[in-house]
């Protein structure tokens, strides 16, 4: 027997309060009377009803009270299942990108399906079970059900993802599966006690390892560097224990800029250097050495183009000029940048006028400048009436919280000098945000697709050369993205896979993804369709006679990392729990809320039975 | 409050037409002198008697002696005015129930009776007892005879506050030595107390030669033990003794009959003396009690 939350016993202190009424009412109350001779003959209280009277009412008031605090607290008791009446199991999976290791003729993910087919036929007939898998977050892919045909089919259409398991969908997982009398954990890495406990099931957690391989090679990253100028360069992670051939193939475009086998030392992680690449273009690297995940052997990386591109940089301060012009090269030396003071800029017209790559404006905008993209910073009120984002005022200072697409984990708490408070319009996506007095959250870094192009917002004023502040570096980093964003190809994005990717379309979207697979997306009011590649690879989004590719790169250290068996022993406290949680399993929770509201209905009922008695024989026509 | 009524017009104007039925009227022996007593000398003879050594001779009756060669003495009724006294209990005990103010309805049929007592121009007083410290208080007003001079009672009357033991003994002792001609006393009382001291002073005051009227006072929720049902500690309002006692359906019943064994019980001390024993229980009853009752005290239109 026992309490779902015993913190709602609290609710028990009615009891308490009803027995101090009890005891109020039924104290005796001294008054004061002419004369004891009239009471001579009245009856003397007997002494064994002295403290506590048998008042039927109060006891089923007490009865009533008591139920109803019980079921509140969530009482119950644990009993074998009934003849009958099946047990009900939550079959939880692993979909990380570890669970696509080969392992001998399969894969993880076919070893957990059988472990489970196995546990599936050993459970007797009038069992239930459900299905739930995590990666990125926790998802219920079959319901409890005891039709074991459409559970096979549930379990055959469980399709490792591209992506890191995440602790938090772990959790989430469990505690969906916490009304199941047992579950059955099918993952390559034992989950740690505290998941467990958080979860806060009294279901037994079997725990079904699966895979035993170590031997995966992957590649952690791909710079292209500059064509024609600095090399590009590779990093390639061996995870096994054991030294492993690695060979990697690198082409730019449609030709192999670099081939070469090598062997690296258990566990060793390389920099392979190559280039400079002749040109710009789409780069992949690929290892082409068997291992154990596909996901993490293909890389993309897009290589700037070679050829001159003009960027405009205005800005009323000079200094600030100067800064951003250092950026942009240090992005892409090809950059042909002008600076000028917008006061002064006079926009070239005519057959000579060069068409801009980018134009960057600091505290001012001018909207005769045409640019294939745009980067608003630290803009200035006018700015609503050319793109559509409005400036509602200025702070003095603000405070970058974090990346809004969490995807960066280095922004964590930077002071910045004066900020503008920027209302991101719908078609824009929002990549950073900061707190500042009086305000919780506003925008500080987004970027969209308007009507004329790309356009990219930066609220934070960059003077005082911000921007080159050592201890002002994710500033930087927030400013270099969004610039790499703005001039990157249109028709190409390069994502890490689970990021939400917008892409621009009409009415609806044809999507070819890595395994050739092809669904269909409407597009939004904004006319974009959201996709989120949980596959490593490449997506074709074809709309309106426009192709766009979507490259996925998937790498995670800690799921690439195959042979890696954390926390593999649980701690002595957590043995403990799950030796009693196992004792336990024979039995199934039966909650007695039903039970215990039944009881105090019933109780209400004679109470009132036994008023209307009392109503009666007093000729009251209440009570 | 209720003591404030016998003094409201309206009610004062159904009174005036009642008269106290008095024994105004008492046989004496002519010739016997009784010391401490004022010989009333009536016209209305009354009786004959033979002659006895030591009777007065101006009674004698020379015209029987003349006609019988006997002396005979010729008796008169006696008629003259009487002295009335309203003697009101004012212990602790006739001022509760509270809500009953019992005392107030003591108060006021005691100013009704001497508002009644006027109308032959006797001489009417208020007094009221209660043993206060081991001493025992009487407190009476002076004499009043004519109606107009009926106002002076309510300073007295509103001024009565209950408290104190029930000595009825000890209130006639101390009535009695103030060596007052024969009247009418009328007792008015709970007369919770000691049924012994009770009969003992109704004896005396008869003994005294004094016409007695009863007029046993109780509150409406005392004689009727309209006490909510449950358990109780009560406490005696003038000895305060504390009991622990149960009112249920049987200790209202008891409580009911005590105090009809009590009613009963004065009653019969009454009829045994040859006093006039009337009720008014519950204050409420004040207009009602002044039609049913006063009749048995005397009171005649």
């Amino acid at each position: 027997m026992g309490l779902l939350n015993p913190q709602n016993v609290i609710y028990g202190l009615s009891l308490a309060l009803l027995v101090l009424i009890y005891l109020r009412s039924r104290s005796r109350p001294t008054i004061e009377v002419s004369s004891l001779m009239l009471f001579d003959e009245a009856p003397a209280p007997a002494a064994s009803v002295r403290h506590v009277r048998i008042d039927p009412l109060f006891w089923l008031e007490m009865l009533t009270l008591a139920a109803l605090t019980f079921a509140i607290a969530g009482l119950y008791v644990m009993r074998p299942p009934s003849p009958g009446h099946g047990r009900s199991h939550a079959l939880v999976f692993d979909l990380g990108a570890g669970m696509s290791a080969r392992e001998g003729a399969g894969t993880r993910i076919d070893q957990a399906r059988q472990q489970a087919v196995e546990v599936i036929d050993q459970a007797p007939p009038g069992d239930e079970f459900s299905v739930i898998a995590y990666a990125l977050e926790a998802q219920m892919r079959h319901p409890q059900t005891a039709n074991l045909a459409d559970l096979r089919k549930a379990l055959g259409d469980l399709v490792p993802m591209a992506v890191p398991a995440r602790t938090a969908a772990l959790r989430a997982a469990l505690i969906r599966a916490r009304g199941a009398s047992e579950i059955d954990l099918f993952a390559d890495r034992p989950p740690a006690p505290a998941i467990l406990a958080d979860a806060g099931s009294t279901a037994r957690v079997n725990f079904h390892p699966v895979g035993s391989g170590d031997s995966n090679l992957a590649i952690v990253s791909l710079d292209p560097g500059i064509p024609g100028s600095t090399r590009a360069r590779a990093e390639i992670r061996n995870f096994s224990a054991r030294p492993l051939p690695a060979e990697l193939a690198i082409d730019l475009g449609n030709s192999e800029q670099f081939h070469q086998t090598m062997m690296l030392a258990p566990r060793e992680q390389v920099v392979v250097g190559f280039g400079p690449l002749p040109a710009g273009g789409l780069l992949r690297a690929r290892i082409l050495t068997p291992d154990a995940i596909d996901a993490d052997n293909t890389r993309y990386a897009y290589a700037p183009s070679e050829v001159a591109a003009q960027v405009l940089v205005l800005s009323p301060d000079a200094a600030v000029r100067d800064d951003i012009a250092r950026v942009l090269l240090a992005v892409n030396a090809n950059f042909q940048i002008e600076t000028a003071d917008p006061a002064k800029y006079v926009a070239p017209s005519g057959p000579n006028a060069k068409p801009l790559e980018l134009a960057v404006m600091h505290d001012c905008y001018l909207p005769a400048v045409k640019a294939e993209s745009t980067l608003l910073i630290y803009p200035p009120r006018a700015a609503k009436n050319g793109i559509g984002i409005s400036v509602d005022g200025t702070l003095v200072s603000a405070d970058i919280r974090g990346d809004a697409t969490g995807e960066s984990t280095a922004l964590n708490s930077l002071a910045l000098g004066a900020t503008r408070i920027v209302a991101i319009p719908e078609w824009m996506d929002l990549l950073a945000t900061a707190t500042a007095t009086g305000h919780s959250s506003i925008p500080i870094a987004a970027v969209g697709r308007a009507a004329d192009g790309p356009v990219g917002v930066l609220a934070y004023d960059v003077r005082d050369h911000l921007l080159l502040a050592p201890d002002h570096l994710d500033a930087l980093v927030l400013t270099v993205d969004l610039i790499k964003q703005l001039t990157a190809p249109h028709d190409i994005l390069i994502v890490p896979t689970g990021a939400d990717v917008s892409v621009p379309a009409t009415g609806t979207a044809r999507v070819i993804q890595p395994d050739a697979s092809v669904r269909s997306v409407a597009a939004d009011k904004w006319g974009r369709v959201r996709i989120r590649p949980l596959q490593a690879g490449r997506y074709t989004v074809e709309s309106g006679g426009v192709t766009t590719q979507v490259l996925a790169n998937y790498y995670d250290a800690a799921e690439s990392d195959v042979g890696a068996k954390p926390q593999a022993e649980p701690s002595a406290p957590v043995r403990k729990a799950a030796a009693a949680s196992n004792a336990q399993s024979a039995k199934e929770v039966q909650p007695l809320v039903f039970i215990l509201i039944a009881l105090a209905l019933i109780a209400l009922t004679v109470e009132s039975a036994m008023l209307i008695g009392h109503t009666g024989r007093w000729g009251m026509g209440h009570v | 409050m209720l003591e404030a009524r016998a003094f409201e017009p309206e009610y004062l104007r159904k009174l005036d037409r009642l008269v106290l039925g008095i024994q105004r009227a008492r046989t004496v022996r002519s010739g016997q002198r009784t010391l401490g007593r004022i010989q009333g000398l009536g016209i209305e003879p009354e009786n004959f008697k033979e002659y006895a050594p030591g009777d007065d001779l101006r009674f004698l009756d020379w015209n029987a002696f003349a006609r019988l060669d006997e002396l005979m003495l010729r008796t008169y009724r006696a008629d003259r005015q009487v002295e009335i006294t309203a003697l009101v209990d004012a212990s602790a005990s006739m001022g509760l129930p509270e809500r009953d103010d019992k005392l107030g309805l003591a108060l006021a049929i005691g100013a009704s009776l001497a508002y009644i007592g006027m109308a032959d121009n006797d001489a009417v007083r208020i007094g009221a007892f209660a043993m206060h410290r081991g001493a025992m208080k009487l407190e009476a007003t002076p004499f009043h005879r004519r109606r107009e001079s009926y106002l002076n009672f309510k300073p007295f009357v509103t001024s009565v506050r209950a408290g104190g033991e029930t000595r009825l003994g000890a209130a006639v002792d101390e009535l009695l030595l103030q060596r007052r001609p024969a009247g009418t006393v009328v007792v008015i009382s709970d007369f919770l107390v000691n049924e012994g001291d009770v009969e003992d002073a109704l004896k005396r005051l008869v003994a005294a030669r004094h016409d007695v009227k009863v007029v046993h006072v109780m509150g409406e929720q005392e004689s009727t033990a309209a006490y909510p049902s449950g358990l109780y500690r009560v406490r005696d309002a003038e000895t305060g003794e504390v009991r622990e006692t149960v009112l249920g359906p049987a200790g209202v019943a008891a409580l009911r009959r005590s105090v009809e064994k009590i009613a009963a019980r004065i009653r019969e001390i009454c009829m045994a003396h040859a006093i006039t024993y009337a009720q008014a229980f519950g204050a409420v009853n004040l207009e009602s009690f002044m039609e049913r009752e006063l009749p048995l005290l005397g009171i005649v239109r």
